[in-house]
């Protein structure tokens, strides 16, 4: 198959999966107790303005006129307005997206940084203390829920020790990168520290899990490719060790662990969600709290649909790089 | 279960320790009032649970978004820190012909952040824009204004507000509701705008303001009282609470709300803050529905009332923020009844009564909400684990998602209430008339009980006013403690974390208020 037609296919199945994200979202309002206009007031308001409230809203339409104003409105990216503040949703939305987009990044980045040494000193020390040492981190860091790692690590570092802010974010990357393209380098310098500052325990908290992951991926692919004919064949012939295993055996066994960082990024952005309310930190996961607190359907509904989006968009990009880079997967 | 099971001895009596401490200090720690237009940096953040949904004063129901508003916008009236009423924008308030219309004198040497001087037109039609839906836009807040049909500017330059009766909380309403704008202003700009400006008069400005994220203001210079002692204000969120301590005790904010009872000790033991708090205008009750067996027994719900240890509750389950109450309405309320005590706690007269209803060996379940008052869970559980207790009657607890809960009490019917409920009610015009209209009587809002000489007292109040009222209130109050709709718990408490280098005092109607804030 082309690369073309493969891109189409993987494009229609996208959307068949939105439009299922997107029936899910609305349904679950339906199911859900509540009534929002019993929440958005309190329960001294008078009923008729209550009644008015809820007309207004246009809570009293026919199911099948709501669902179908829903979904005409995805793809012309109208997402309703917000029940507490009426404003539009989108605008709510794509508001929070460098927010979570930067947390989740700088968490890969953490898990990168730290796994892929990790796993491969992991691999080629089998049975050192660096090893065990490894496999006990990645136990920990799996095992380890990441709500409870954020509150231990700013009541540690951030409270007790004064190291780090407990919250905020009063410089986004995108605002770094602005410094840097109007030219204030000096500026850009101190945005980045203290993005840099404001970003960490985040990072830390919301990687963690994912570092242990790709530390394990390491090792064992890392081993695999250790143990085959090539690399044998490769030592047999007197080429250094380092070559051997960096430029060969690493560079094989990074091919799933980029596939799993693609993936993983996904799942980050949407599961940001804690971390986000662990931190105040202003991204779609505050977003979604706070919208689930307020019964703000119109917003957690946007909320879920722009991850949806963001997760098949993710997989497609990884799937086609995949494809690519390793000629033996077909494009089917 | 007791609440003792959750909470050992020796931990209630360190809590209940730092309670009696911190009440001490929150007395002692003077209130600001305006510093006087000092040059010093002292800027100020203020953390809530959310975010204000708007800037629109007159486009709300919320609290949060309330303090935010009351910081650039104010009323006629007012009400000081002990909750009682006060001129604002107005230097005189009166009833006038024959008492259904009343008349506020405005003071002159106002104007709003744009400069322009106040104009008794923008009071009327603010207060208009409130209750007629033909002007401007249809206000959520109209019932808040109750009674109150119109205002218009006299000849004299007061404004005089059209009600359509004798109206006896009309102050009342003024002091605590009722933002005023400027026409010209809204008129010129949309809704969404109005949503993210603002143009008040009160005493700090709005400086920016990103949705969702934070609001800050600075001192306007040319406030008619002294100018704000805070140099910079600023307003966020954080959902969590252990999240705002942890910026409380990290010195990213100077006031918290909604301090939970474990995390005051970690609060006080810091070098760098301490709680605040007051009682607000909260009671949390459980009702029972009279129409319903074993609830239809006043023995039955006057036993329920005996079986509660109800300062256990509150020194156990709350850390001592709380108190007990026996009656509707809170003290310190139009109308509370000072000669009448919360139920004893007496657990041999409460397993009597429930043998002399004829309802012994039954089986109750109480409905709750999760996270929506201070510690409601734990509340309703020691309720239940005392009345388990008694050995002819059987409790348990259902948690309730607040929301489905609500809508089973809002429908306007009593028998789509569950049975027996725990449910928590603010009154921000400490007015005990207004709480039990809507809580006792047949056709309140949110009643669950039905009595007609109760009924009857309260219309009676409702034609009166000043000492009359407030004896009849007094009268329906007596009445309720008696036949015992509810199982009377706590009134809730207010309280905050406050950072060491801010001098400010909590206030029982759960305003922030900033200006009155000063460095210490």
């Amino acid at each position: 198959m082309s690369l073309a037609r493969f891109l189409v296919k993987r494009a229609l199945q996208g959307v068949l999966v939105v439009w299922g994200v997107v029936t899910v979202v609305f349904a679950l309002r339906f199911v859900s107790p509540g009534d929002p206009a019993n929440v958005l007031l309190p329960p001294d308001v008078d009923p008729a303005v209550r009644r008015q409230v809820v007309a207004e809203l246009g809570l009293n339409d026919p199911l099948h006129v709501q669902y179908f104003d829903f979904v005409t409105g995805v793809p012309m990216g109208d997402l309703g307005f917000s029940l507490v503040t009426r404003t539009p949703v989108t605008a709510r939305v794509v508001a929070k997206i460098p927010a979570t987009l930067e947390l989740a990044v700088a968490a890969t980045v953490v898990a990168v940084v730290i796994a892929v040494p990790l796993g491969v000193v992991s691999a080629t020390r089998r049975h050192d203390p660096a090893d065990y040492g490894a496999t006990l981190f990645s136990l920990l860091g799996i095992s380890t829920p990441n709500f409870w790692l954020g509150v231990m690590l700013i009541i540690i570092l951030a409270v007790q020790l004064d190291l780090f802010p407990t919250s905020q974010r009063p410089i986004g990357l995108d605002g770094v990168v602005g410094l840097l393209l109007a030219g204030r380098v000096a500026g850009a310098a101190d945005g980045l520290l203290t993005w840099l500052w404001h970003v960490t325990l985040p990072a830390i908290t919301l990687g963690t899990y994912f570092t242990a992951l790709i530390t394990r991926l390491t090792r064992s692919g890392m081993l695999d490719e250790l143990g085959k004919t090539y690399v044998r064949a490769a030592r047999a012939k007197g080429l250094p060790e380092t070559l051997t295993r960096y430029r060969h055996a690493l560079r094989n066994t990074l091919i799933p662990v980029i596939t799993v960082v693609g993936l993983q990024l996904g799942t980050l952005i949407g599961g940001a969600v804690i971390t986000e309310a662990v931190f105040a930190w202003p991204g779609l996961g505050t977003l979604i709290i706070d919208s689930i607190n307020a019964r703000d359907w119109p917003v957690l509904q946007g909320s879920l649909i722009v991850v949806a989006v963001a997760f098949v968009l993710v997989n497609i990009v990884v799937d086609t790089l995949y494809a690519y880079v390793n000629p033996q997967v077909a494009f089917d | 279960m007791t609440s003792d099971d959750t909470l050992g001895r020796r931990r209630f009596l360190e809590l209940s320790g730092t309670a009696a401490a911190v009440a001490g200090l929150a007395g002692c720690s003077g209130s600001g009032g305006g510093g006087g237009g000092s040059t010093q940096e002292f800027p100020v953040t203020i953390v809530q649970g959310n975010m204000p949904s708007g800037l629109d004063p007159h486009d709300h129901r919320e609290t949060p978004t309330d303090v935010v508003m009351l910081h650039a916008y104010e009323g006629v009236l007012t009400r000081t820190a002990d909750g009682s009423i006060t001129e604002a924008l107005a230097t005189g308030y009166e009833r006038v012909d024959g008492e259904n219309t009343v008349r506020f004198q405005l003071r002159e040497d106002v104007t709003f952040h744009n400069g322009d001087a106040l104009a008794p037109e923008d009071v009327a039609y603010s207060i208009n824009r409130i209750v007629r839906e033909g002007v401007g836009f249809a206000s959520p807040q109209s019932d808040q204004l109750a009674g109150v049909t119109g205002a218009e500017v006299a000849d004299d330059g007061s404004v005089v507000v059209e009600n359509d009766g004798l109206n006896p909380i009309v102050f009342s309403e003024f002091a605590t509701y009722c933002d005023v704008m400027q026409q010209s202003w809204v008129e010129e700009r949309s809704k969404a705008e109005i949503g993210q400006e603002m143009n008040g008069t009160g005493p700090f400005q709005l400086s920016s303001y990103t949705e969702d994220e934070e609001v800050v203001f600075t001192p306007y210079e040319d406030y008619w009282d002294d100018t704000a002692a805070v140099t910079e204000l600023t307003f966020r969120a954080a959902s969590e609470a252990g999240t705002r301590v942890n910026q409380l005790l990290q010195g990213e904010a100077d006031v918290v709300v909604n301090v939970p009872p474990q995390e005051v000790q970690r609060v006080n033991d810091s070098d760098t803050a301490r709680i605040a708090s007051a009682p607000s205008t909260r009671v949390i009750y459980n009702a029972m529905r009279y129409d319903v067996e074993p609830f239809s027994s006043q023995a039955f719900r006057q036993a329920m009332n005996y079986a509660v240890d109800l300062d256990s509750i509150v020194e156990n389950v709350l850390g001592g923020f709380g108190s007990a109450t026996g009656q509707p309405t809170l003290d310190g309320f139009v109308g509370h009844n000072p000669d009448v005590d919360p139920y004893a706690y007496d657990p041999g007269q409460a397993e009597q009564l429930v043998e002399e209803s004829g309802h012994a060996g039954v089986e109750i379940e109480l409905n709750t909400p999760v996270g929506r008052y201070l510690k409601d869970l734990e509340i309703a559980q020691a309720v239940a684990g005392f009345i388990d207790e008694l050995p002819n009657v059987s409790a348990s607890v259902r948690q309730r998602d607040f929301g489905s809960l609500v809508d089973e009490l809002l429908t306007g019917n009593i028998e789509d209430k569950p049975p027996w409920y725990l449910i928590g009610w603010g009154e921000a015009t400490f007015d005990g008339g207004l709480v039990m209209t809507a809580l006792l009587t047949s056709d309140g809002q949110l009643t669950s009980w039905s009595n007609e000489e109760f009924d009857a007292l309260l219309s009676q109040a409702a034609e009166e006013s000043g000492d009359t009222r407030e004896a009849t209130l007094r009268e329906a109050n007596a009445l309720a403690h008696d036949q015992a709709p509810w199982i009377f718990l706590n009134r809730q408490f207010s309280v905050y974390g406050v950072s060491e280098r801010v001098a400010w005092e909590a206030r029982s109607d759960e305003r922030i208020d900033a200006y009155a804030m000063s460095p210490q």
